[in-house]
């Protein structure tokens, strides 16, 4: 650590945790927490906390397996860290990491808490999908789930019987759903006189031993048909009717089938929405609560103190859950401390007095720092803060200082960094988020890829601190090109800052159109921090690019 | 509770490793860092980027960054290109690390030193594949002992086994004819090249492809070779590569040999519609490559709708290995006095908890235990570092 206690600030930390959902990741999750000696309200909205409120099929476990679940369960209810709250949801959270207000509504009153981190567990859901078959469920037709409960109660309903399975015809799928067709066919194959068919478009077996579990069905003598398209069905007196191509011999083969067994999504809750919402945590494109970036793995959102784990940001395992939790307990650990903790003082400060109360900041910052206090104030969290800086570019009265990034620094690196390449033309000025094109840049410097004489760089903590009026600057500062790198879209550490990036860009590129000068001498790029060739790559070509702007002139 | 007195040996640089010894680090206990290589990161940190105009979450930049925070961490120790040796059976454990001699290095830097632009995939090995890896080597290229190799012997209280996998060795299905043709690679050679050129080259000459085919579950799923498990790596990488190829070269045919497709975590739909649009699939699996006159690779298989043969030519096939256990995985699991998996890998032995072993105080990180993404591994790790410190706290 750079900083001396100085410039620290000491900042109290809640010791409580909520964590949402009572599955099993979400025991486990609690379980962990308190291990590390907080106090957990573990809240359900279901009937009861446990194996009532898990989603994943259980299928797999035997006893033995399933008393440590069970014992997993009861733990939770005895233990004294933890306050088990069923019935009960979150209604309404406001704060920040360390100090977050929660209200929760059950049987009684709503409950007003406070909280230093919320882990979130919610459970995947599953839906049959009969309709997209053109289907109802009834004594022929049968969901995975219904399946599964007379194979439990009733497995002599199957003997003798045809069994046919369609699945991936109207869902992409997942392993889950694959798992539960390969255990069920299992179960199926040992029952007497039971013929086992399964129809799939892509065997999902990207899992533990699924690869495994599929060979021992097919030994067993379940037939697996391999189709690019759902085989044809017609219920009938005797059942179903499955008429199919067989993709070896080509010719269309008709099973009669007492019983068709439909596929069922295994997906994420669609509850999520509403607590993103809640929560001011971004959504992936599937409905999980977490952005698709791999800067936030393994249980990170993209606010400080708000973990998710299992079915909230993925399809995963059960096994693959339960590693979630043990995940968020560290972080909550790491978050949380001993009660307080340490953080720069200086990591974004507000001059109150230019502050003109425009909520501009409070409405781009992509972490849920800013906040308002009781005087009415907009208030920067410094727990929150991940000092990127999006909020300082984007205030109009250039009321918000980052860091080590203040304007002057900034300013500062320009001068140097243009005055710097004296005699060396052109003069490329780029302006590089940390993250990404400032490492590219280092590296490919430390491995001696050839790069323009006249090329500088600037850093920035990330592309959206890259302000409108930097990159005028650069240029009046006399560069003959400006560069602004950023991370790829959907790989920013602070989720927008590259799109705000671009958006400045644009509007400078304009600018300079209007002043009369090429736009070419603004180049937006994106790179990764491991992609030193292509930063090489880039920047020679708009070395070339201005070379050619240059002789062109002359001309003139 | 002080954990600062509590001392554990990550053996292992790789992704797993290195994400265990940051967290470990974090709660305030030192790290001994094994690693048989001359540089950290294993496999993932040669891993190309392979985003197109957007990231494709393929997670190779997180090594990057999790391998800078480790190297700059004053509570882990690393120990390059060491092995262990002897180790005693109960906790605490006496270890006793054996060196491992880097051999041909000293043809290889001398080009490196003067640039990179000549032959990047061999410097780009020789400085071990980022910049963070400089630190362990002098200014001639060559490791530097007093950095990286500081201890014969270390204490410690605990052990994660976090030593990766190795890819699969194309040369054992010979019809392929890898290292023969040069226009067959591997997916792992193509991440390398990806990485330290900066485009999707073919060997013969240097030029992009035009026309790709990517022939999938090359030693995963494999019966007769008895590997019975999905590797689950290589559909997400060809694909990501694939659309990266498509990105690079917009004129680019590529066609995806397979079996299966099987998911990438988080968005698949969305991305398997793109993928659908832009690439060529083919549901069969081609066994014999020949060279053309025109340096091509030539193919045959059945087609899958009319069961007809089909030949096809392409500038370059590759051939998407699949994770297989480390070749140290019977020596250490010897020393460590686990156990394996009838597939070779480190057996956990508690379903709940993947990086339980049957020995006191010894744990589980990354692909070591099975087949896993950069994702995966990194979550696998946490929960190893979490399971070490409730471990620990327990002892104590």
């Amino acid at each position: 650590m750079n900083q001396t206690n100085a410039d620290m600030q000491k900042i109290e930390m809640a010791g409580n945790v909520l964590v949402l959902g009572g599955g099993l990741t979400g025991i486990r999750t609690a379980d962990a927490i308190a291990a590390q000696g907080y106090s957990v309200s573990l809240v359900e909205s279901g009937e009861a906390v446990g194996l009532e409120a898990e989603s994943r099929p259980l299928n797999g476990f035997n006893k033995a397996e399933m008393n440590i679940l069970y014992k997993m369960v009861e733990q939770i209810r005895s233990s004294e860290r933890i306050e088990v709250l069923e019935q009960t949801s979150l209604a309404r959270a406001a704060g920040v990491a360390g100090n977050y207000k929660i209200w929760l509504s059950g049987q009684a009153a709503l409950v007003e808490k406070n909280v230093g981190a919320i882990v979130v567990a919610s459970e995947l859901t599953r839906e049959p999908l009969n309709q997209v078959y053109g289907l109802e469920i009834g004594k022929a037709v049968i969901s995975q789930s219904g399946l599964e409960q007379t194979l439990a109660s009733e497995p002599r309903n199957f003997a003798d019987k045809t069994v046919a399975f369609v699945v991936g015809f109207a869902q992409t799928g997942n392993p889950l759903v694959m798992e539960r067709v390969l255990r069920s066919a299992l179960e199926l194959a040992q029952v007497d006189g039971s013929s086992v068919y399964v129809y799939v478009k892509d065997l999902k077996v990207a899992a533990e031993d699924l690869e495994r579990l599929y060979m021992q069905t097919r030994d067993r003598g379940v037939l697996f048909f391999k189709l690019d398209h759902a085989p044809d069905i017609e219920l009938n007196e005797n059942g179903v009717s499955i008429t199919y191509n067989d993709p070896v011999i080509s010719e269309d083969i008709i099973l009669q089938a007492d019983i068709l067994v439909i596929e069922e999504t295994i997906e994420a809750d669609c509850a999520n929405t509403r607590l993103a919402d809640i929560l001011g945590i971004d959504i992936g494109k599937e409905g999980f609560l977490q952005s698709d970036n791999v800067h936030r793995y393994p249980v990170a959102t993209n606010r400080e103190g708000i973990f998710v784990v299992g079915g909230s940001r993925q399809v995963q395992t059960l096994d693959q859950a339960l590693m979630d939790a043990e995940n968020a307990a560290l972080q909550v650990r790491r978050l949380l401390g001993d009660g307080t903790i340490l953080v720069p003082a200086n990591k974004a400060v507000l001059d109150t007095g230019k502050c003109t109360f425009c909520l501009t900041c409070f409405r781009c910052c992509p972490h849920g720092a800013i906040y308002w206090n009781t005087d009415n104030k907009p208030v920067i969290s410094p727990v929150a803060c991940q000092g990127c800086g999006i909020c300082a570019g984007e205030c109009p009265m250039d009321a918000i200082q980052i860091g080590e990034f203040s304007d002057t620094a900034i300013h500062e690196q320009l001068q140097c960094s243009v005055s710097d390449t004296a005699g060396k033309t052109p003069k490329i000025v780029a302006f590089c988020c940390q993250n990404s094109a400032m490492e590219a840049a280092q590296m490919a410097r430390d491995f001696r890829i050839g790069l323009p004489g006249g090329l500088r760089l600037v850093q920035v903590p990330c592309a959206g601190k890259i302000d409108l009026d930097y990159i005028l600057n650069a240029f009046v500062e006399g560069a003959d090109g400006v560069l602004v790198m950023a991370c790829h879209s959907g790989n920013c550490k602070s989720e927008h800052g590259n799109t705000y990036a671009q958006w400045r860009v644009n509007d400078v590129q304009q600018k300079l159109s209007e002043a009369g000068l090429d736009r070419a001498r603004l180049r937006y790029a994106t790179l990764a921090s491991n992609m030193a060739s292509d930063f090489v790559c880039i920047v020679t070509e708009f070395e070339t690019l201005l070379k050619d702007l240059e002789a062109d002139q002359a001309l003139i | 509770m002080s954990m600062e007195a509590k001392k554990v040996m990550v053996i292992g640089g790789g992704i797993a490793g290195l994400s265990a010894a940051r967290e470990l680090s974090r709660n305030g206990i030192q790290v001994e860092l094994v690693e048989k290589a001359d540089f950290l990161g294993g496999h993932a940190i040669q891993y190309a980027c392979k985003a197109t105009d957007t990231c494709q979450q393929c997670g190779a930049c997180t090594v990057e960054s999790i391998l800078k925070e480790v190297v700059r961490d004053t509570n882990i120790r690393v120990h390059l290109a060491s092995r262990i040796d002897q180790i005693s059976g109960s906790p605490p454990f006496e270890v006793k690390l054996e060196r491992i001699a880097i051999t041909g290095m000293a043809d290889k830097f001398k080009d490196c030193l003067k640039g990179y632009d000549k032959n990047p995939v061999q410097c780009a090995a020789v400085k071990g594949y980022s910049r963070h890896n400089a630190k362990y080597k002098t200014a001639d290229g060559l490791l530097n002992p007093d950095i990286c190799q500081t201890a014969d012997k270390l204490e410690v209280d605990a052990i994660i086994w976090a030593t990766g996998f190795v890819p699969f060795d194309p040369n054992q299905k010979s019809t392929y004819r890898y290292g023969e043709l040069p226009n067959v690679v591997s997916g792992m050679d193509l991440e390398r090249s990806k990485r330290t050129s900066g485009s999707f080259l073919r060997p013969s000459d240097g030029k992009p492809p035009q026309t790709i085919a990517f022939i999938q579950c090359v030693g995963s799923r494999d019966e007769r070779l008895g590997h019975l498990w999905c590797s689950r790596v290589c559909g997400p990488y060809a694909l990501r590569m694939a659309l990266g190829m498509k990105h690079q070269n917009p004129d680019a045919k590529i066609t995806i040999f397979y079996m299966d497709i099987q998911n990438i975590d988080h968005c698949f739909p969305a991305f398997y519609r793109q993928c659908l649009n832009d690439l060529t699939f083919v549901r069969t699996i081609p066994v014999d490559m020949f060279q053309t006159d025109e340096d091509r690779i030539r193919t045959r298989y059945m087609s899958e709708n009319d069961s007809k043969p089909v030949e096809s030519e392409f500038d370059l096939v590759v051939l998407s290995v699949g994770v297989m256990p480390g070749t140290d995985n019977v020596s250490l699991a010897d020393l460590l006095h686990t156990q394996l998996t009838p597939d070779g890998f480190a057996a956990s032995t508690d379903k709940l908890n993947a990086t339980m072993t049957n020995q006191k105080g010894i744990f589980l990180a990354g692909t070591v235990q099975g087949p896993k993404d950069i994702a995966d591994s990194i979550a696998h790790a946490g929960n190893a570092a979490g399971e070490v410190i409730k471990y620990l706290r327990r002892a104590s």
